[in-house]
Protein backbone atom coordinates (compact mmCIF):
# COMPACT_ATOMS: atom_id res chain seq x y z
CA UNK A 1 0.00 0.00 0.00
CA UNK A 2 1.13 4.10 -0.34
CA UNK A 3 2.28 5.35 2.81
CA UNK A 4 3.04 9.02 3.19
CA UNK A 5 4.44 10.52 7.08
CA UNK A 6 6.15 13.30 7.92
CA UNK A 7 9.89 12.15 8.77
CA UNK A 8 12.14 14.48 10.69
CA UNK A 9 10.18 17.29 9.02
CA UNK A 10 10.39 15.97 5.73
CA UNK A 11 7.52 14.68 3.64
CA UNK A 12 7.89 10.91 2.43
CA UNK A 13 6.03 8.49 0.24
CA UNK A 14 6.82 5.17 -0.43
CA UNK A 15 5.05 1.65 -1.19
CA UNK A 16 5.53 -1.07 1.35
CA UNK A 17 2.72 -4.40 2.15
CA UNK A 18 0.36 -3.41 4.59
CA UNK A 19 1.86 -5.80 6.97
CA UNK A 20 4.94 -4.20 7.80
CA UNK A 21 6.45 -2.92 10.64
CA UNK A 22 7.04 1.10 11.53
CA UNK A 23 10.37 -0.33 12.20
CA UNK A 24 10.97 -2.27 8.95
CA UNK A 25 9.72 0.76 6.80
CA UNK A 26 12.34 3.41 8.64
CA UNK A 27 15.37 0.72 8.43
CA UNK A 28 14.78 -1.35 4.88
CA UNK A 29 12.77 0.72 3.25
CA UNK A 30 14.11 4.39 4.00
CA UNK A 31 18.12 3.17 5.42
CA UNK A 32 17.70 5.21 8.35
CA UNK A 33 19.78 2.67 10.53
CA UNK A 34 19.64 4.84 13.90
CA UNK A 35 16.41 3.04 14.80
CA UNK A 36 17.76 -0.37 16.49
CA UNK A 37 15.55 -3.73 16.25
CA UNK A 38 16.14 -5.36 19.83
CA UNK A 39 13.92 -8.12 21.20
CA UNK A 40 11.49 -6.89 18.53
CA UNK A 41 8.17 -7.73 21.22
CA UNK A 42 8.13 -4.33 22.55
CA UNK A 43 10.64 -4.64 25.89
CA UNK A 44 13.35 -3.52 24.96
CA UNK A 45 12.35 -0.24 23.63
CA UNK A 46 15.75 0.40 21.31
CA UNK A 47 12.97 0.95 18.77
CA UNK A 48 11.80 3.66 19.92
CA UNK A 49 10.30 6.40 17.80
CA UNK A 50 8.23 9.56 18.72
CA UNK A 51 4.88 9.41 16.92
CA UNK A 52 3.35 12.81 16.75
CA UNK A 53 5.35 13.88 19.85
CA UNK A 54 4.78 10.60 21.75
CA UNK A 55 7.21 7.86 22.40
CA UNK A 56 6.18 4.50 20.72
CA UNK A 57 7.97 0.99 20.07
CA UNK A 58 8.19 1.21 15.86
CA UNK A 59 8.69 -2.44 16.31
CA UNK A 60 5.15 -2.89 17.23
CA UNK A 61 3.52 -0.28 15.27
CA UNK A 62 2.56 -0.83 11.75
CA UNK A 63 4.09 1.50 8.78
CA UNK A 64 0.28 1.75 8.01
CA UNK A 65 -0.94 3.76 11.33
CA UNK A 66 1.73 6.10 11.22
CA UNK A 67 0.09 7.20 7.45
CA UNK A 68 -0.44 11.06 7.25
CA UNK A 69 1.59 11.60 11.04
CA UNK A 70 5.16 12.54 12.10
CA UNK A 71 7.74 10.34 13.40
CA UNK A 72 10.71 11.86 14.39
CA UNK A 73 13.71 9.35 15.08
CA UNK A 74 17.11 9.60 16.48
CA UNK A 75 17.98 10.78 12.74
CA UNK A 76 15.99 14.23 13.35
CA UNK A 77 17.89 14.57 16.89
CA UNK A 78 20.57 16.52 15.66
CA UNK A 79 21.56 19.71 15.17
CA UNK A 80 21.23 21.57 11.19
CA UNK A 81 24.76 20.27 11.07
CA UNK A 82 24.69 16.84 11.98
CA UNK A 83 26.43 17.21 15.23
CA UNK A 84 24.95 15.95 18.57
CA UNK A 85 22.34 18.16 20.31
CA UNK A 86 22.79 18.81 23.58
CA UNK A 87 21.50 15.72 24.99
CA UNK A 88 23.23 13.94 23.02
CA UNK A 89 26.33 15.50 23.82
CA UNK A 90 25.59 14.97 27.85
CA UNK A 91 25.18 11.53 26.95
CA UNK A 92 28.67 11.58 25.66
CA UNK A 93 30.46 13.51 28.35
CA UNK A 94 28.60 11.91 31.19
CA UNK A 95 29.52 8.08 29.73
CA UNK A 96 26.16 6.93 29.06
CA UNK A 97 27.40 5.53 25.92
CA UNK A 98 28.70 1.99 25.74
CA UNK A 99 27.87 -0.63 23.02
CA UNK A 100 25.20 2.65 22.33
CA UNK A 101 23.16 0.07 21.15
CA UNK A 102 20.34 1.10 23.65
CA UNK A 103 21.28 4.85 22.58
CA UNK A 104 18.82 6.14 19.86
CA UNK A 105 15.90 5.03 22.01
CA UNK A 106 16.96 6.37 25.35
CA UNK A 107 17.98 9.56 23.42
CA UNK A 108 14.33 9.92 22.30
CA UNK A 109 12.79 9.06 25.60
CA UNK A 110 14.68 11.47 27.01
CA UNK A 111 13.14 14.08 24.67
CA UNK A 112 10.11 12.61 25.29
CA UNK A 113 10.05 12.97 28.86
CA UNK A 114 11.51 16.60 28.60
CA UNK A 115 9.17 18.20 26.07
CA UNK A 116 6.21 17.35 29.01
CA UNK A 117 8.29 18.18 32.00
CA UNK A 118 11.34 20.13 32.09
CA UNK A 119 12.71 20.25 35.70
CA UNK A 120 11.91 16.09 35.73
CA UNK A 121 13.19 14.40 39.13
CA UNK A 122 15.88 11.34 39.22
CA UNK A 123 12.40 9.12 39.88
CA UNK A 124 10.64 10.76 36.72
CA UNK A 125 13.56 10.44 34.48
CA UNK A 126 14.26 6.28 35.85
CA UNK A 127 10.15 6.19 35.22
CA UNK A 128 10.53 7.47 31.81
CA UNK A 129 13.51 5.44 30.59
CA UNK A 130 11.36 2.23 32.25
CA UNK A 131 10.69 0.81 28.64
CA UNK A 132 14.72 0.69 27.69
CA UNK A 133 16.96 -1.31 28.56
CA UNK A 134 20.94 -1.21 29.00
CA UNK A 135 22.66 -3.87 29.57
CA UNK A 136 26.08 -1.83 29.78
CA UNK A 137 26.02 1.65 31.80
CA UNK A 138 23.61 0.57 35.13
CA UNK A 139 21.88 3.66 34.22
CA UNK A 140 22.93 6.23 36.30
CA UNK A 141 25.39 7.58 33.48
CA UNK A 142 22.09 7.74 31.27
CA UNK A 143 20.23 9.60 34.40
CA UNK A 144 22.61 11.55 35.03
CA UNK A 145 23.06 13.18 30.94
CA UNK A 146 19.06 13.60 30.94
CA UNK A 147 19.23 15.41 34.46
CA UNK A 148 21.81 17.85 33.70
CA UNK A 149 20.50 18.41 29.75
CA UNK A 150 17.27 19.52 32.16
CA UNK A 151 19.02 22.04 34.53
CA UNK A 152 21.12 23.46 31.45
CA UNK A 153 18.17 23.99 29.23
CA UNK A 154 16.11 26.00 32.37
CA UNK A 155 19.25 28.00 32.82
CA UNK A 156 19.26 29.04 28.66
CA UNK A 157 15.41 29.20 28.86
CA UNK A 158 14.13 29.47 32.09
CA UNK A 159 10.28 29.74 30.96
CA UNK A 160 10.46 26.69 28.97
CA UNK B 1 2.86 -11.53 0.54
CA UNK B 2 1.09 -9.48 2.91
CA UNK B 3 -0.37 -11.43 5.59
CA UNK B 4 -3.27 -8.92 6.27
CA UNK B 5 -4.66 -5.87 5.15
CA UNK B 6 -5.12 -2.34 6.53
CA UNK B 7 -7.49 0.16 6.47
CA UNK B 8 -8.41 3.19 8.68
CA UNK B 9 -11.59 3.72 9.97
CA UNK B 10 -13.08 7.58 9.77
CA UNK B 11 -16.18 7.11 11.99
CA UNK B 12 -17.24 4.64 14.61
CA UNK B 13 -20.21 3.43 12.34
CA UNK B 14 -17.75 3.38 9.40
CA UNK B 15 -15.62 0.68 11.79
CA UNK B 16 -18.09 -1.36 12.11
CA UNK B 17 -19.31 -1.46 8.57
CA UNK B 18 -15.66 -2.62 7.89
CA UNK B 19 -15.37 -4.92 10.28
CA UNK B 20 -18.50 -6.96 9.48
CA UNK B 21 -18.16 -6.39 5.35
CA UNK B 22 -18.68 -9.75 4.29
CA UNK B 23 -16.22 -12.45 2.95
CA UNK B 24 -13.06 -10.42 4.86
CA UNK B 25 -12.23 -11.99 8.36
CA UNK B 26 -11.64 -8.34 10.13
CA UNK B 27 -10.20 -7.01 13.26
CA UNK B 28 -10.60 -4.21 15.00
CA UNK B 29 -6.54 -2.08 15.44
CA UNK B 30 -6.13 0.09 18.37
CA UNK B 31 -2.70 -0.02 19.90
CA UNK B 32 -1.55 -2.94 18.18
CA UNK B 33 0.81 -3.70 21.34
CA UNK B 34 -0.45 -7.09 21.35
CA UNK B 35 -1.78 -7.69 18.14
CA UNK B 36 1.04 -7.68 15.98
CA UNK B 37 2.54 -10.59 18.17
CA UNK B 38 -0.77 -11.89 17.90
CA UNK B 39 0.13 -12.16 14.14
CA UNK B 40 3.63 -13.85 14.87
CA UNK B 41 1.73 -16.50 16.38
CA UNK B 42 -1.43 -17.19 14.40
CA UNK B 43 -0.48 -15.75 10.77
CA UNK B 44 -4.09 -16.35 9.91
CA UNK B 45 -5.62 -14.70 12.93
CA UNK B 46 -7.46 -11.74 10.37
CA UNK B 47 -7.37 -11.18 6.56
CA UNK B 48 -7.83 -7.19 7.28
CA UNK B 49 -7.09 -4.79 10.44
CA UNK B 50 -9.64 -1.80 11.04
CA UNK B 51 -7.47 0.74 12.39
CA UNK B 52 -9.74 2.30 14.75
CA UNK B 53 -7.01 4.32 16.34
CA UNK B 54 -7.75 7.55 15.42
CA UNK B 55 -11.25 8.08 15.49
CA UNK B 56 -11.86 10.83 18.01
CA UNK B 57 -15.37 9.77 19.22
CA UNK B 58 -13.04 6.85 20.98
CA UNK B 59 -10.42 8.73 21.95
CA UNK B 60 -12.80 11.01 24.12
CA UNK B 61 -13.14 10.81 27.74
CA UNK B 62 -15.51 13.01 29.60
CA UNK B 63 -17.63 13.35 32.76
CA UNK B 64 -21.18 13.56 32.40
CA UNK B 65 -24.37 13.16 34.05
CA UNK B 66 -22.93 11.23 37.17
CA UNK B 67 -21.01 9.13 34.87
CA UNK B 68 -17.34 9.12 33.66
CA UNK B 69 -17.23 7.77 30.01
CA UNK B 70 -13.86 6.70 28.30
CA UNK B 71 -13.47 6.10 24.56
CA UNK B 72 -12.38 2.05 24.03
CA UNK B 73 -9.53 3.62 22.26
CA UNK B 74 -8.21 6.22 24.77
CA UNK B 75 -4.66 4.99 25.13
CA UNK B 76 -3.35 4.44 28.89
CA UNK B 77 -1.97 7.54 28.98
CA UNK B 78 -4.48 9.62 28.08
CA UNK B 79 -6.79 7.70 31.19
CA UNK B 80 -3.85 7.94 33.44
CA UNK B 81 -3.37 11.73 33.30
CA UNK B 82 -7.14 12.55 32.54
CA UNK B 83 -8.32 15.02 35.43
CA UNK B 84 -12.12 13.58 35.23
CA UNK B 85 -10.53 9.87 35.97
CA UNK B 86 -7.68 11.28 38.49
CA UNK B 87 -10.56 13.22 40.53
CA UNK B 88 -13.04 9.93 40.60
CA UNK B 89 -11.47 6.51 40.40
CA UNK B 90 -7.19 6.74 41.66
CA UNK B 91 -7.72 2.78 41.06
CA UNK B 92 -8.09 3.63 37.04
CA UNK B 93 -5.46 5.78 36.51
CA UNK B 94 -3.33 4.04 39.24
CA UNK B 95 -3.99 0.51 36.78
CA UNK B 96 -3.09 2.43 33.80
CA UNK B 97 0.30 3.76 35.05
CA UNK B 98 0.81 0.05 36.12
CA UNK B 99 0.85 -1.09 32.78
CA UNK B 100 4.26 -1.93 30.60
CA UNK B 101 6.44 1.68 30.03
CA UNK B 102 5.80 4.42 28.48
CA UNK B 103 5.93 3.41 24.79
CA UNK B 104 3.33 0.38 25.79
CA UNK B 105 0.94 3.27 27.15
CA UNK B 106 1.45 5.68 24.55
CA UNK B 107 -0.17 2.89 22.24
CA UNK B 108 -2.13 0.37 24.29
CA UNK B 109 -5.50 1.33 24.85
CA UNK B 110 -8.26 0.42 27.74
CA UNK B 111 -10.45 -1.16 24.86
CA UNK B 112 -7.90 -3.70 24.05
CA UNK B 113 -7.01 -4.54 27.09
CA UNK B 114 -10.20 -5.86 27.90
CA UNK B 115 -11.12 -7.26 24.59
CA UNK B 116 -7.71 -9.58 24.87
CA UNK B 117 -9.04 -10.10 28.64
CA UNK B 118 -5.71 -11.39 29.67
CA UNK B 119 -6.11 -13.01 33.16
CA UNK B 120 -3.11 -10.35 34.06
CA UNK B 121 -4.73 -7.34 32.81
CA UNK B 122 -4.13 -4.32 34.85
CA UNK B 123 -7.18 -2.47 33.59
CA UNK B 124 -9.83 -5.05 34.36
CA UNK B 125 -9.98 -5.55 37.97
CA UNK B 126 -10.03 -1.45 38.17
CA UNK B 127 -13.09 -1.63 35.79
CA UNK B 128 -14.56 -4.12 37.71
CA UNK B 129 -14.30 -2.55 41.09
CA UNK B 130 -15.94 0.26 39.61
CA UNK B 131 -18.87 -1.91 38.26
CA UNK B 132 -17.85 -0.30 34.63
CA UNK B 133 -20.55 -0.60 31.71
CA UNK B 134 -18.92 -2.02 28.10
CA UNK B 135 -20.48 -0.36 25.52
CA UNK B 136 -20.77 -2.39 22.62
CA UNK B 137 -22.18 -1.40 18.62
CA UNK B 138 -23.20 -3.97 16.31
CA UNK B 139 -24.80 -3.94 12.74
CA UNK B 140 -28.08 -4.50 14.37
CA UNK B 141 -27.48 -1.64 17.42
CA UNK B 142 -26.04 -1.06 20.42
CA UNK B 143 -25.41 -2.61 23.64
CA UNK B 144 -24.06 -2.39 27.30
CA UNK B 145 -22.82 -5.15 28.96
CA UNK B 146 -21.08 -4.63 32.48
CA UNK B 147 -17.15 -5.51 32.24
CA UNK B 148 -17.56 -8.15 34.52
CA UNK B 149 -20.19 -10.18 32.05
CA UNK B 150 -17.76 -8.96 29.23
CA UNK B 151 -14.84 -10.86 30.32
CA UNK B 152 -15.98 -14.67 30.96
CA UNK B 153 -12.88 -15.71 31.62
CA UNK B 154 -8.61 -15.39 30.75
CA UNK B 155 -9.01 -14.53 27.33
CA UNK B 156 -12.32 -15.10 26.84
CA UNK B 157 -15.39 -12.59 26.29
CA UNK B 158 -18.44 -12.54 25.07
CA UNK B 159 -17.80 -9.60 22.26
CA UNK B 160 -20.29 -10.68 19.93
CA UNK B 161 -18.90 -11.14 16.22
CA UNK B 162 -18.04 -8.06 14.28
CA UNK B 163 -19.14 -6.24 17.13
CA UNK B 164 -16.68 -2.75 18.23
CA UNK B 165 -16.27 -1.66 21.97
CA UNK B 166 -16.67 1.80 21.97
CA UNK B 167 -16.51 2.91 25.26
CA UNK B 168 -16.71 2.16 28.94
CA UNK B 169 -18.85 4.15 31.42
CA UNK B 170 -18.60 3.67 35.45
CA UNK B 171 -20.97 5.93 37.78
CA UNK B 172 -18.65 8.50 39.52
CA UNK B 173 -18.10 7.20 43.12
CA UNK B 174 -20.09 8.77 46.49
CA UNK B 175 -18.46 11.57 47.68
CA UNK B 176 -15.53 10.49 50.33
CA UNK B 177 -14.87 7.64 48.23
CA UNK B 178 -11.36 6.96 48.12
CA UNK B 179 -9.66 3.78 45.98
CA UNK B 180 -6.55 2.28 45.09
CA UNK B 181 -4.99 -0.15 42.77
CA UNK B 182 -1.70 -2.43 43.78
CA UNK B 183 0.24 -4.59 41.03
CA UNK B 184 3.01 -7.01 42.46
CA UNK B 185 5.08 -7.60 39.37
CA UNK B 186 8.89 -9.48 39.32
CA UNK B 187 10.29 -6.17 38.50
CA UNK B 188 9.49 -2.43 39.09
CA UNK B 189 8.53 -1.78 35.00
CA UNK B 190 7.55 -3.65 32.11
CA UNK B 191 6.50 -6.89 34.57
CA UNK B 192 3.44 -8.65 33.60
CA UNK B 193 1.25 -8.69 36.96
CA UNK B 194 1.71 -11.61 39.11
CA UNK B 195 -1.27 -10.20 40.98
CA UNK B 196 -3.09 -7.22 41.44
CA UNK B 197 -5.70 -6.00 43.99
CA UNK B 198 -8.06 -3.02 43.28
CA UNK B 199 -10.22 -1.45 45.89
CA UNK B 200 -12.55 1.75 47.01
CA UNK B 201 -14.31 2.25 49.95
CA UNK B 202 -16.15 5.32 52.10
CA UNK B 203 -16.50 5.82 55.60
CA UNK B 204 -19.68 6.95 56.84
CA UNK B 205 -20.00 9.84 60.10
CA UNK B 206 -18.87 8.12 62.22
CA UNK B 207 -15.73 6.54 60.84
CA UNK B 208 -17.28 3.05 60.11
CA UNK B 209 -17.21 1.29 56.47
CA UNK B 210 -20.20 2.56 54.66
CA UNK B 211 -18.74 0.87 51.09
CA UNK B 212 -15.48 -1.61 50.52
CA UNK B 213 -14.90 -3.15 47.34
CA UNK B 214 -12.33 -5.25 46.26
CA UNK B 215 -11.36 -7.21 42.97
CA UNK B 216 -8.13 -8.67 42.43
CA UNK B 217 -6.65 -9.82 39.05
CA UNK B 218 -4.55 -12.85 38.31
CA UNK B 219 -5.55 -14.27 41.25
CA UNK B 220 -9.30 -16.07 39.95
CA UNK B 221 -10.19 -17.15 36.55
CA UNK B 222 -13.64 -14.84 36.66
CA UNK B 223 -12.41 -11.32 37.91
CA UNK B 224 -15.42 -10.51 39.83
CA UNK B 225 -16.42 -8.14 42.95
CA UNK B 226 -15.35 -10.26 45.97
CA UNK B 227 -18.76 -9.75 47.66
CA UNK B 228 -17.73 -11.73 51.14
CA UNK B 229 -14.89 -9.60 51.42
CA UNK B 230 -17.19 -6.37 50.97
CA UNK B 231 -19.74 -7.42 53.22
CA UNK B 232 -17.09 -8.36 56.00
CA UNK B 233 -16.02 -5.15 55.85
CA UNK B 234 -18.96 -3.04 56.25
CA UNK B 235 -20.36 -1.17 59.09
CA UNK B 236 -17.01 -2.05 60.91
CA UNK B 237 -14.27 0.50 62.17
CA UNK B 238 -11.53 0.50 59.84
CA UNK B 239 -8.49 -0.99 61.72
CA UNK B 240 -5.65 -3.06 61.03
CA UNK B 241 -7.47 -6.25 62.62
CA UNK B 242 -10.20 -5.83 60.10
CA UNK B 243 -7.95 -5.40 57.16
CA UNK B 244 -6.15 -8.88 58.08
CA UNK B 245 -9.51 -10.46 58.21
CA UNK B 246 -10.53 -9.21 54.97
CA UNK B 247 -7.15 -9.94 53.85
CA UNK B 248 -7.90 -13.71 55.14
CA UNK B 249 -11.18 -13.87 53.53
CA UNK B 250 -9.62 -13.02 49.81
CA UNK B 251 -7.36 -15.58 50.50
CA UNK B 252 -10.26 -17.91 50.91
CA UNK B 253 -12.10 -16.84 48.16
CA UNK B 254 -9.06 -17.25 45.85
CA UNK B 255 -8.69 -20.59 46.74
CA UNK B 256 -12.44 -21.33 46.70
CA UNK B 257 -12.69 -20.24 42.77
CA UNK B 258 -9.34 -21.03 41.38
CA UNK B 259 -8.97 -24.10 43.63
CA UNK B 260 -5.14 -24.58 45.58
CA UNK B 261 -2.85 -24.22 42.88
CA UNK B 262 1.09 -24.22 41.57
CA UNK B 263 0.96 -20.92 42.55
CA UNK B 264 -0.75 -20.51 45.67
CA UNK B 265 2.28 -20.89 47.75
CA UNK B 266 3.34 -17.46 46.68
CA UNK B 267 0.08 -16.20 45.90
CA UNK B 268 -1.43 -17.07 49.43
CA UNK B 269 1.31 -14.73 51.62
CA UNK B 270 1.30 -12.19 48.65
CA UNK B 271 -2.75 -11.57 48.43
CA UNK B 272 -2.76 -11.32 52.55
CA UNK B 273 -0.60 -8.88 52.15
CA UNK B 274 -1.67 -6.82 49.24
CA UNK B 275 -5.55 -6.82 50.61
CA UNK B 276 -4.33 -5.46 53.95
CA UNK B 277 -1.99 -2.87 52.27
CA UNK B 278 -4.70 -1.57 49.62
CA UNK B 279 -7.45 -1.31 52.50
CA UNK B 280 -5.06 0.47 54.80
CA UNK B 281 -4.52 3.08 51.72
CA UNK B 282 -8.23 3.28 51.15
CA UNK B 283 -9.45 3.98 54.26
CA UNK B 284 -6.79 5.55 56.07
CA UNK B 285 -6.99 8.71 55.04
CA UNK B 286 -3.66 10.60 55.14
CA UNK B 287 -1.75 7.51 55.34
CA UNK B 288 -1.80 6.79 52.42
Amino acid sequence: MKLQFNLNGCHVEIEAPADTSLLSVLRDYLGLTGTKEGCGVGECGTCSVLLDGRLVNSCLTLAAQASGRQVVTIEGMSLPDGSPNDLQQAFIQYGAVQCGFCTPGMVLAGEALLASNSQPTRLEIREAIAGNLCRCTGYQQIVDAIQSTAQKRQEVNPNA
Amino acid sequence: MERFGYIRAASVSEAVALLNEPGLKSRALAGSTDIILQFRHDPHYCDRLVDISLIPELRRIEQRGGWVHIGAAATFSDVMSNPSVIASAMVLAQACRAVGAVQIRNMGTLGGNVANAAACADSLPALICLDTVANILTPAGGQALPVSQLVTGPNRTVLPPGGLLVSFSYPVPDSGSRSAFLKLGRRNAMAISRLTVAAMGRLDEHGRVAEARLVTGSATPHIERLIVVEQALTGQQPCAELYQHAANLAVDEMIRLSGFRWSSEYKVPALTAMTARVFAQVFEVGEA
